[in-house]
């Protein structure tokens, strides 16, 4: 088979057993790699009641299939697993380098089944498998040990560690890998953690097979070519993702003091031109990409050493920055800093301490709470003592550190109305009450509140932003385009940014594995795995869907005070009517619940019996599902 | 006074390149700001980020100058 | 010609490595290449592109006299029809840019190709004029 590493592990954690099995190439086809492997697996694998840190739950790392094969950035690596945050499918992806290194090595997925005894890493040298112990590095920061573990097994490994946070079972627990990309989102690390697997070592010196590298090198190098002059390149070879701080600020959706507001006082000191100006060291690359969107930098706070870190990207800047009040670019990268040696997702930890910083505001938890200290919007004391609390779950941190839902339910209080999140994570780092059709892919999202899968933030422009008309079809055409480059494992910004079509990626796959292979076929695949996560997360958490598909109320009913979207809410009739038309577009009943007929369309008629036996299955659409689910947006006219 | 604004993606068909595949050559009255030059073009000043040129970021009130080549970044998909 | 390398540059993402591969092996497998990326992190964080700068030391120490300046790029070269692979190149090497991999049939050491520089879009790897420098 070309295009693949050629073989599965699975690794019982429990009694060290190591199983490999090659690929099925039908496998592949079908689920293309990395969320889709992951999807498919735990949907057949992991009991509906399993404890997502327990130890029917798997812990499955996959690569895609253009990573690592000389496509635009085919660098990413896919996480999955069941969330210890939404309690429904896990999916999250990291740059970087260890992705190519895990296909190189010759692997196409590595599954973690049970609980080891003692700590343990994985330890894989092209065919060598080994559980080392890791008991001298337990407690360690994920930085810190990746730094020990290149100097003690050798640069040419690429190594990816949780922190103490993962350890201890928070669940928005990341796992940090090459000074600092992330698979940041959905608890991930906690799993990793709950297994007591403390970091994953791979070296891989096998070369990948390519099916037609001739006509893959002259693709992939016209393409270089191509963007190398394109407009938007320096911007972000410069900047990165931060450069959008400004934009978000000018036009109302970034999160100030817990989405208090949308317009952040003092922004311009944690912009992406304060972060090139002060604190930058190097710009970075993930595996194979030219556009070096990474920051590598420096936060110097006098009476505390440097730190060094990679970020802060704009999600760190909006949650850790905006949402904690926070105005100085050291203080936003010292706390990434903190965020990632602790092993806690930036945007998870941001978010749920702005949101611990407004209840402290409103007198909700008090000093006592807090073993005497305060938490105090834009004060990095604050900030790190709370954060420490939560890593160790230690205190007032043992609650927040199930996440900001969950610490809402149990403080009650109306504190849920500004909790910011979706299905139990935290919202990403846009406030949507000026732009519903984010609301929507928020609450629509199947892991919780993320853009990766949606975002619809120039749709709500482009369609008009106090409008909820016509949101729901183009919200549905992201959630499959997006998620398909989290499937085949490459970064999308070549496409979002470059203007290097889904065709050109297709092409990609097509010369590298000889499949005759469609972008038509490609989306009906992204289209499934939405469908397969659904149903699972019904299964899971019972329906009908509808109830899980909430928003904050913030978001709903709250005006926005102040700034560019003064006045502006989403209104619960407006949710509702996007709602309902994202269900007719989904080929959904008004429930929310997948019918058999869009289910059997996709190849997953198995799903539809399994919602059928517990009374979760779509009633049948009277007229029929559409014919085509999702619509790609069209610019208004000029 | 003549400068250049160049843009990719949806921006770019809004632009009506001219010049190259991105870039626009306009004809302009005094020393108009990015955004006076964006409302005459019947651009959204929404769909523009900020101007980019010399390795600078230029907000939208930036008056650019004589033969000045500015790049349009739109909003972007933060990470 | 050289390639000159401005490490201030570099940003680590391989594209050299992967495209090096491609042109002298027919196969992406960045371990192959003749380009390492020295990477020191978290301090200083900062690339080291590594190459062979074509001193000649590993022609005047190969006992088979494989390895020879030649071709349009005038870079040392290694005769794959004579080379053993004993290894004394790689041992000889003042800065370490003699590579090898298990699969190699002989050392691995840039040649010049260039064709890590035209996709380079940092800087970081850029082709300069240089005099000949003496051979043995």
């Amino acid at each position: 088979m070309y295009g693949f590493g050629g073989t599965v592990l699975r690794i019982n954690l429990e009694t060290g057993q190591v199983r490999r099995s090659p690929t099925p190439e039908s496998f592949a086809r079908e689920w293309l790699g990395a969320r889709g492997f992951v999807a498919k697996t735990i949907y057949d694998e992991v009991p509906r009641d399993a404890d997502p840190l327990g130890p029917e739950n798997l812990f499955i790392i996959a690569p895609g299939v253009l990573t690592g094969s000389f496509a635009p950035c085919g660098s990413k690596l896919g996480f999955g697993c069941i969330s210890p945050l939404t309690n429904g499918h896990a999916d999250s992806n990291m740059g970087g380098h260890l992705g190519p290194e895990i296909k190189y090595a010759g692997y196409d997925m590595i599954v973690f089944e049970r609980i080891s005894p003692k700590p343990v890493y994985l330890f894989v040298d092209d065919d060598t498998i080994e559980l080392r112990p890791a008991e001298q590095y337990w407690g360690m920061g994920s930085l810190d040990l990746e730094a020990r573990m290149k100097k003690d097994l050798g640069e040419d490994f690429q190594i990816a560690t949780i922190g103490p946070a993962g350890e201890n079972g928070v669940a928005f627990a990341c796992i940090t890998h090459d000074f600092g990309r992330q698979a940041g989102r959905c608890g991930v690390g906690a799993v990793m953690g709950s297994k007591r697997l403390k970091a994953i070592a791979v070296r891989g010196t096998k070369s990948l097979p390519v099916h037609d590298l001739p006509g893959l090198t002259k693709h992939t190098y016209d393409i270089i070519q191509r963007t190398k002059p394109h407009p938007n390149m320096e911007p972000w070879q410069k900047y990165g993702t931060a450069l959008f701080v400004s934009w978000a600020n000018e036009h109302g959706c970034f999160p100030s003091r817990n989405f208090q507001t949308t317009v952040h006082e003092g922004w311009e000191g944690i912009s992406g031109e304060k972060l090139a100006e002060e604190v930058l060291v190097t710009h970075k690359a993930c595996f194979g990409c030219w556009m070096n969107c990474g920051k590598y930098s420096r936060a110097r706070i006098p009476g505390k050493p440097d730190t060094y870190l990679e970020g802060p990207e704009y999600e760190t800047i909006a949650l850790c920055g905006g949402s904690c009040g926070m105005t100085d670019i050291h203080h936003v990268a010292y706390a990434n800093y903190l965020c990632d040696n602790l092993g806690l997702d930036t945007m998870s930890g941001g978010n749920i301490t702005g949101f611990a910083m407004e209840c402290y505001e409103r007198g909700i938890i008090t000093k006592k709470d807090l073993e005497g200290h305060e938490l105090r919007w834009g004060n990095i004391d604050d900030f790190e003592n709370f954060l420490r609390m939560i890593a160790a779950r230690r205190g007032i941190g043992e609650l927040f550190s199930h996440g900001t839902r969950a610490a809402a339910r149990k403080l009650g209080q109306g504190t849920i109305a500004f909790a910011e999140q979706a299905k139990g994570m935290e919202f990403s780092g846009y406030d949507t009450r000026w732009y519903s059709a984010q609301l929507l892919s928020y609450c629509t999202a199947d892991i919780g509140a993320h853009h990766n899968r949606s975002w619809a933030i120039t749709a709500d422009i482009e369609l008009g932003q106090d409008t909820p008309v016509g949101k729901a079809p183009v919200v549905i055409y992201l959630q499959h385009i997006r998620p398909l480059f989290d499937t085949w494992c490459c970064c999308r910004l070549f496409w979002g940014e470059l203007d290097v079509t889904p065709e050109e990626h297709v092409d990609a796959v097509r010369y590298l594995t000889g499949w005759d292979i469609t972008i038509e076929e490609c989306m009906r695949a992204s289209e499934k795995i939405w469908n397969l996560t659904r149903a699972h997360y019904l299964e899971r958490n019972g329906g009908p869907g509808r109830k899980h598909d909430v928003a904050p109320l913030r978001q709903l009913e709250e005006k926005i005070p102040n700034g560019p979207a003064e006045g502006k809410k989403v209104g619960t009739e407006n949710f509702n009517y996007m709602l309902d038309d994202y269900y007719v577009n989904r080929g959904w009943d008004k429930d929310g619940n997948p019918t058999r007929e869009v289910l059997e369309l996709l190849g997953i008629g198995y799903a539809a019996d399994n919602l059928e036996k517990r009374g979760l299955l779509g009633k049948p659409v009277p007229g029929g599902i559409p014919k085509v689910r999702g619509q790609k947006l069209k610019p208004k006219a000029m | 006074m003549v400068i250049y604004l160049r843009s990719g993606g949806k921006l770019r068909d809004r632009l009506q390149p001219d010049v190259d595949q991105y870039t626009r050559r306009v004809e302009v009255e005094g020393t108009p700001t990015l955004r006076e030059i964006l409302t005459s073009m019947d651009i959204p000043h929404a769909l523009v980020a900020f101007g980019f040129s010399q390795g600078t970021v230029r907000r939208l009130d930036y008056r650019p100058t004589e033969g000045e080549v500015v790049t349009l970044q739109p909003p972007v998909a933060g990470g | 010609m050289r390639i000159k390398v401005d490490k201030s540059k570099c940003t680590g993402c391989k594209l050299c490595q992967q495209i090096c591969t491609i042109e002298h092996y027919r196969e992406i497998n960045p371990k192959k290449a003749a380009i390492h990326i020295g990477a020191e992190f978290p301090v200083p964080g900062v690339f080291t592109p590594m190459l062979c700068v074509q001193c000649g030391a590993c022609s005047r120490a190969c006992p088979e006299t494989a390895i020879e300046r030649t071709g349009s790029a005038d870079a040392f070269v290694i005769d794959a029809s004579k080379c053993t692979n004993c290894g004394v190149c790689i041992e000889t090497c003042p800065i370490g840019v003699m590579y090898s991999h298990a699969d190699a049939p002989t050392p691995i050491k840039c040649d010049l190709c260039l064709k890590c520089t035209e996709v380079c879009n940092t800087g970081a790897l850029t082709v300069v004029d240089s005099p000949r420098a003496t051979s043995r």
